[in-house]
Order: C-alpha cells, then structure tokens, then sequence
C-alpha cells in the first residue's frame, strides 16, 4: 500500500509529463496482456528518481530499506544454504550471511571475531581453544551454545564435500561457551577456515537444513524459488548492529539478462562483465572492485614420458626447462592483456595471492621481450626463418588449454598466444570441458582461475600433494619449498606463519618465482563489475575472492539509499 | 531472344547455386588460417568496407569466420549426407529384397529411430562418441537416413511386382544381382534427389547442436559456435554478429533446397515434361 502510494504521489508532482510518459509506457505494456502492470509501473517513478531525487531507492520505489541484487545462475547454491554443502565454505567463499561464524576476515585480510571472544592454541598447534560470545540466540529463540558449534564442526568433517577438513580430528564443547578444537596435524590458518564456517543450530538441522536454514546471522532466509530469487529478511534479534537493508533480493540470470534488467530498471545491483563496461545506461554507474580473482596458467615442470598411477600422462618436453618458463613469465606484458581482454578493468598478477597478507612481492616482474629472447637463446631454442624458434628441429610450442564456454578465459589465451608467437613460441588455443581439463592439465598448459582469502589455495597449488610425488594440478615439486609450507601450517602464530608462506615463494635462494623455479605463470586479476544504482552506496569491500557471486553482499547490511 | 523453358532456368539455377557453394566452401579453405585470427586492437568493430561482417570481441574478422564456418558446415553436410544416404540405400534396398524377416528388423530400426526426437538422438549419440567432429559426424549419418530409406524401400517393393524384375528373377539371376543390375538404375534419381535434398537438414542440425554446445568445439569457426557466441552480445547492440551468419547459413540451406529441387525436376520422370 504505501509503495502505491509514494508511486501515485509522484506522478502527481511531475505533472502532464509524467502523465504523457505513462500513457505511452501503458500503451507499450498492453501488447504484453494483464500481469505487467505492477513491475512496467516502476519504470516512470525509476526515471523520476534519477531527475529529483523522490523518490529513488530500490527499484525507484521510494523504498530505503530494501536492494534487488543480480547475480550469476551459477551463484545459486544448489544444495540450498548448508554450510555443509558448499554455503560460504564452498568452491567459492563468502560470508554465509544466514549464520554466524567464529572469526571473519577484516578490511586487508587478517582475522577478526565475529561469535568468538578470544581464540587460542596449543604451543605444538595441535589444540585450538575458542571462546564464544553467550548473548547469541538463533533465530527460532533457542540460544547458541558451545554444543552448537562443535556439532557444526563436526558435521562437516564428517560430510562435507566441497571442503577440506582432514586436519580436524574433533571439536569439543567445553563449557557453555567454550570450544576446543583437537588437531590431527597443526593448521596455523585455521581462523582462515572458521571465518567461513557457519554455525547451525543441532536442534534444527537435517537432511532439509539447506532449504529451511536457521541461524544467527544478519539475515534469514524468507523465501527462495528455485532458479529464479532467493529474499533474505533482517534478523530483528542480531546480536551485532542492526542491519541497515531490511530485504535483500537476490536474482539469479544470465550476464545478458542481468544487462537487459538493469535497462529495465528492475535491478539495482547487477553483476557484469568487462565487455559490457563501455555500455552506459542511465541512474547506473559501474562499479569495478579490485579482486585476487586471478587467472595464470600452470606449466608442467617436468619432462614428459612418465604417467601417473591411473595413467595420465605427466610432464611437457617444452616447459619442463626452467629458462623457457622464465622467458614466458616476463615474455608477457600484462598492462597490455588487461586493455586487451578486460577493457582496463584488472590489475597484473604474479601470484596467485597478490595483495594477501601472506604474499612476497619479489613475485612482480618486469615486462622484458628482449630478456626473454636471451633466455631462450640460451636454452637452446634458436629463430628460425619462420619465426618460430627451433631447437633439435623441434618447433617451440604448446598447446594452451581453457575451459569452453568462458570467454574471458579463451581471450586471455589467444592474447597470450599471440603475444608468445611475437617471440617465437607457437602455442595453440583449445577449449575444453571440465570432464578432461584436470587430466590433460598434467601435461599441457591450462588458464585457470583461483583466489581465495586462505594460504590453503597457495598449498593446493605448489605443495607435493600428499602421498603423492608431484603438486596435484600441474607436475612440479620442491622439497625446501614443501618445507616452508610445512612449517607454516605448524606454526603457532599466525603473523609469524605469513612471514613462512612468503618464504615459501621466495627465500633468497629457491622459490616458486621468476628467479626460482616458476612453474606457474600468472596473468591478471579479473575487477569484479557490478552495475548499480547512482544512489546507493555499497559499503565498502575487502578483496574478492575467485567466484562473482556471493562476496559483494558480503556486507549488504552496511549498504544505504542516499 | 528464344524463350526458355522450365528445364532450362532450372538448370541455370542449378549452375549458380552450385557456383555458390562451391565458392563458399573454397573460400571457407581459403580463409581457414585467417579465420582463427585475433586482433584485439580491432576488436568489436561494426560493419564497415574492411570488415564487412564486422568484428567480434577478439577482434576476429567474421566474414571471414562465417564463410570458414559455412564451409565447415557444407563439408560436414557433404560427409554426413553421404554416409547416411549410402546406409538409407543398403538398408532399404536390403528390407524389399532379402526377405521377410529382414524387412521387419529394418522397418522396426527405422520406427525406432523415428520414433525418438531427431535432436535428442542427435545429442546423445554426439555426447557419447566425444562431441567435436566425429562426434557430429557419427550423430547426424546415424539420425538422417531414415526416411530415404523408407523411401527406396517402397519404391523397390514398387519395383518387385513390374514385369522385368520378374522376368530377370524367373531367368535365374540371383536376388542381389536383381537388386543392384537391375533396380539400382532405376532407384537412382530418387536417390540423388534423397541426398541432395539431406544436406539442409544436415547442415542446420550441425548448426544446432553445435549451438546447444554439443557439437564442434568453441575454438573452430563453425557457424553454431558463432550463433550461439552472439546470443550473447545482442543486448549490447552488436546485432551484426548474429545477422549476417544467420543469414548466410539460411542463404546456403537455400542454394541446396534450389539444387535438390532442380534435380528432382530433371532426374524424376514424372516431373520431367511437365
């Protein structure tokens, strides 16, 4: 009622105008038959939000308290909102909005407290002890004890799918409201992991948890229709500040679709992509959050000719040489990928955790194609009259490998391919399907995407996997740097242990770097796009993490209608 | 100036679509290398005389990626067509002629393979051969030959009640040397017409189910991995991506439905004099 009616007064200040353009704009609408009318009646109250300011706000309602949200058909967490299943502590993490969880990561990515009260561990890292806040109540009125959190820590050791959780052996209630978590190895970044875990109530969780979540956080589930929206109201109960946006609505579409919403005026935020950045629209502004949302591609380190146990075969003769990774990694000029692919929205990356408190920058690299022919050079691999440099009548070269369908991912190996052609290495460009890219990846090149707020993705990447021989995703290992790593999740400290993973990808001597043994190279970070409304105010955001999905409502709470 | 008939503007047709395609598909080989190409200082550029059908976001010329993909197309249409023609051939000619129980397994292959929707089948055969060329290949020779089959099946039950088959048969020649010395010649134009008349359809199924993504990889230049790429794209007002390949394919299926006509008017007797 009151939306009708804010909407009513608002056509009768603007007059004949107003009363012109609504004809016309019912005139359009009735092509479309009945059930139209209420979303196509926003339209004229949007335009006059954008002109005097009334009565803007969500969709140009006029309401303050509310925010449409567009995000990717991918975002919509398919098991519904269990943490168990991927919610927050998936593939892709967030903070899970619904519950709470004990720590959170801060502004520049050190670790805060949200349910926790002090933390603490064990001198051989084995124990970590966890006091929590006791003035927290779930959102059915129970409260949230100890028992409650050991149970959620619990259930996803032993179920979930997504996550890794081999390093905890059990969590344990203490009292009302301490917890101890006992280790089965030292995980010096395990505030990492419970900066994303969030708390389910034991009373209220089954196997139906995901589609009727109750929890502690800033919000709770109100409605979710499957493929289409998911609307989330404020907890009036919060225990922390209470949140300023009372309804969120979150729409799940195609880029295109989220494009075409946002010219209807039926989005206020809407994620996008690079290639839609020089498209203009009006009442929008585009918004580009810097990000760690990286893409690189992995060069096997070793010679080929080996399988592993299941019989993939292993290794790439070309880049197993450490000079010819070297010669790439600075054969590449960034600045001019990021015109190129991403229309400018990105920043150059040589890590795949560029501006985490854990990263070296002895990483960064100068562009230096004359540096690169010398390397190359010495290596053996000689000009030929083709352009392309030879060596034992070998032609220089690889086939570089990205998942189909993304095309962000096919662009940025063209260009790398065509900027390796420019200096004699002749690489082709395939797309492939996730069914075979881990496989093939063993041996050829691929354009991946990573980056997550954890030092966990820079292990998964470089370190020997376990009771293997070689890093799971590309054949490459080194056992000082192993060691580094080792001695970084054993640590008892976490400032202490970023210190280790920067050794890890440098020490002065070996590393995973240019000057070391690279057998990585990475390209960019991807700028998180978002089209929003001129008059709200997203509140400020930490780094994205890989995934344009969930993390820039991480603090929708914060978020305001000028 | 003598007036012509009929038979002679279709045989002149015929000429130019021919022409056509062959152009097409020499051009398509042509540009095979320059197709592939990017350029990203010329990316997204509307048509102009340099780039006729624009560029994409690579910076990719598509006229030259959309005669590449149709020449693609015509190529794999050729191919397909052929191979499901000759199995049409076989089998149907196998259904009149060895008997009884042969007859009712082919008819029952063919109502099964009917039976089920042309683009479902199409897709899963693709799917489990890998997708990619053969993938294509073996999806649409394995879904196309159905009604030619049935067609040449009828015409040789037609065929065994006529005077000379059953003279040939009572002189002591042997059923398959009756099948192909003897009815062969007379099942030809319906034959050619068949297999000409199955390149379109050949044709717009690879389309599409490259288009639905189960068909050629996303880094060839064939026209459903372009159609489909543009999809995307029409919201930012770059229609030309999605025009011009659209018309062309549809120009192509054209040429051959012209040619397969042109045919069937010369080769089919009964329409020959009318």
């Amino acid at each position: 009622m009151k939306r009708h009616y804010l909407w009513k007064k608002s056509r009768g200040k603007r007059g004949a105008a107003a009363v012109l353009c609504l004809a016309l704009c019912a005139a359009g609408l009735s092509a479309c038959g009945s059930g139209t009318g209420s979303s196509g009646g926003n339209a004229p109250a949007a335009e006059a939000g954008g002109e005097d300011g009334q009565p803007g706000g969500s969709l140009g309602t006029g309401d303050r308290e509310s925010v449409v949200v567009v995000m990717g058909p991918t975002s919509e967490p398919e098991a519904g909102f269990d943490p168990a299943y991927g919610w927050g502590a998936g593939e892709h993490v967030h903070e899970p909005l619904i519950q709470s969880t004990l720590t959170v990561t801060t502004a520049d990515l050190e670790i805060g407290y949200d349910l926790a009260t002090d933390m603490q561990v064990s001198e051989d890292g084995l124990t970590w002890t966890v006091d929590i806040r006791d003035d927290v109540k779930f959102t059915d009125g129970e409260p949230l004890t100890a028992e409650d959190v050991a149970f959620t820590y619990n259930t996803l050791r032993d179920t979930s799918s997504v996550n890794d959780f081999t390093m905890l052996e059990e969590a344990v209630a203490v009292d009302g409201d301490t917890v101890e978590f006992h280790m089965s190895r030292p995980y010096s970044i395990w505030p990492y992991t419970m900066a994303i875990v969030g708390i389910v109530p034991e009373h209220a969780y089954g196997p139906d948890y995901g589609q009727n979540p109750i929890g502690s956080g800033r919000y709770m589930l109100k409605q979710w229709d499957r493929g289409q929206q998911v609307i989330f109201e404020a907890n009036p109960d919060y225990y922390g500040e209470a949140p300023k946006m009372k309804r969120v609505t979150v729409l799940f579409m195609e880029e295109d679709a989220a494009f075409a919403a946002v010219m209807a005026g039926q989005a206020d935020v809407a994620y996008t992509a690079a290639a839609y950045s020089d498209q203009t629209v009006d009442g929008y502004e585009l918004l580009a959050f810097e990000t760690v949302d990286n893409r690189g591609f992995n060069l096997p380190a070793i010679p080929s000719g080996i399988t592993d146990e299941d019989g993939v075969p292993l290794g790439n003769d070309f880049t197993s040489d450490v000079n010819v990774r070297r010669a790439i990694n600075i054969g590449i000029d960034r600045e001019e990928m990021i015109q190129n692919v991403l229309y400018g929205y990105g920043t150059a990356a040589y890590s795949v955790c560029t501006k985490m408190p854990w990263y070296n920058e002895a990483s960064e690299v100068e562009y230096d194609p004359d540096e690169t022919g010398r390397l190359l050079d010495e290596a053996g691999w000689i000009m030929g009259e083709d352009g392309f440099r030879e060596k034992d009548g070998v032609r220089a070269g690889f086939t570089l490998m990205y998942s189909a369908g993304d095309s962000v991912r096919q662009a940025l190996s063209e260009d790398t391919a065509n900027q390796l052609r420019e200096l004699g290495i002749d690489v082709t460009v395939e797309g492939v399907g996730w069914d075979v890219a881990y496989d093939r990846a063993q041996s050829t090149p691929m354009m991946w995407g990573w980056g997550a707020h954890t030092p966990m993705e820079f292990y998964n990447i470089y370190h020997t996997a376990p009771g293997g021989e070689y890093a799971q995703y590309s054949p490459y290992s080194n056992k000082t740097v192993d060691a580094y790593m080792d001695a970084a999740l054993a640590s008892s400290d976490l400032e202490q242990s970023y210190e280790l993973w920067k050794l890890a990808q440098w020490d002065g001597e070996t590393g995973v770097i240019q000057q070391g043994d690279i057998p990585w190279i990475w390209l960019v970070n991807i700028d998180h796009l978002y089209w929003s409304r001129t008059d709200l105010q997203i509140a400020e955001q930490k780094l994205h993490p890989h995934g344009h999905g969930w993390s820039i409502v991480n603090n929708v709470d914060q978020w305001s209608w000028e | 100036m003598k007036k012509w008939n009929r038979r002679q503007w279709m045989v002149l047709l015929m000429m130019i679509s021919l022409f056509l395609l062959i152009l097409v598909t020499g051009g398509g080989l042509a540009f095979e290398e320059a197709a592939g190409a990017t350029d990203f200082s010329r990316r997204n550029l509307a048509p102009c005389v340099e780039y006729p059908f624009g560029t994409d976001f690579m910076g990719r010329d598509m006229f030259r990626r959309t005669v590449t993909g149709l020449s693609v197309s015509i190529r794999l249409g050729l191919l397909t067509a052929g191979v499901s023609a000759v199995i049409a051939f076989f089998l149907g000619l196998g259904a009149a002629v060895l008997g009884k129980g042969a007859d009712a397994l082919i008819s029952g292959v063919i109502d099964l393979v009917m039976g089920i929707p042309h683009i479902l089948l199409l897709i899963l055969i693709s799917v489990a051969c890998g997708k990619g060329f053969w993938g294509v290949v073996i999806g649409i020779s394995l879904t196309h030959w159905t009604s030619l089959a049935r067609l040449i099946r009828g015409e040789v039950l037609q065929l065994k009640e006529s005077n000379y088959i059953k003279i040939a048969s009572r002189l002591g020649h042997g059923k398959l040397k009756v099948a192909f010395a003897h009815m062969t010649p007379h099942l030809l134009p319906q034959f050619i017409t068949g297999l000409v008349l199955m390149f379109p359809h050949a044709i717009l199924h690879e389309a599409s189910i490259t288009f639905l993504g189960f068909g050629l990889s996303p880094e060839e230049p064939a026209i459903g991995v372009i159609l489909s790429e543009s999809m995307q794209y029409l919201v930012m007002g770059r229609w030309w991506l999605a025009l011009f390949p659209g018309l062309l394919l549809a120009g192509v299926v054209l040429l051959f439905h012209f040619l397969g006509q042109g045919l069937l008017l010369l080769l089919d007797p009964e329409q020959a004099h009318s």
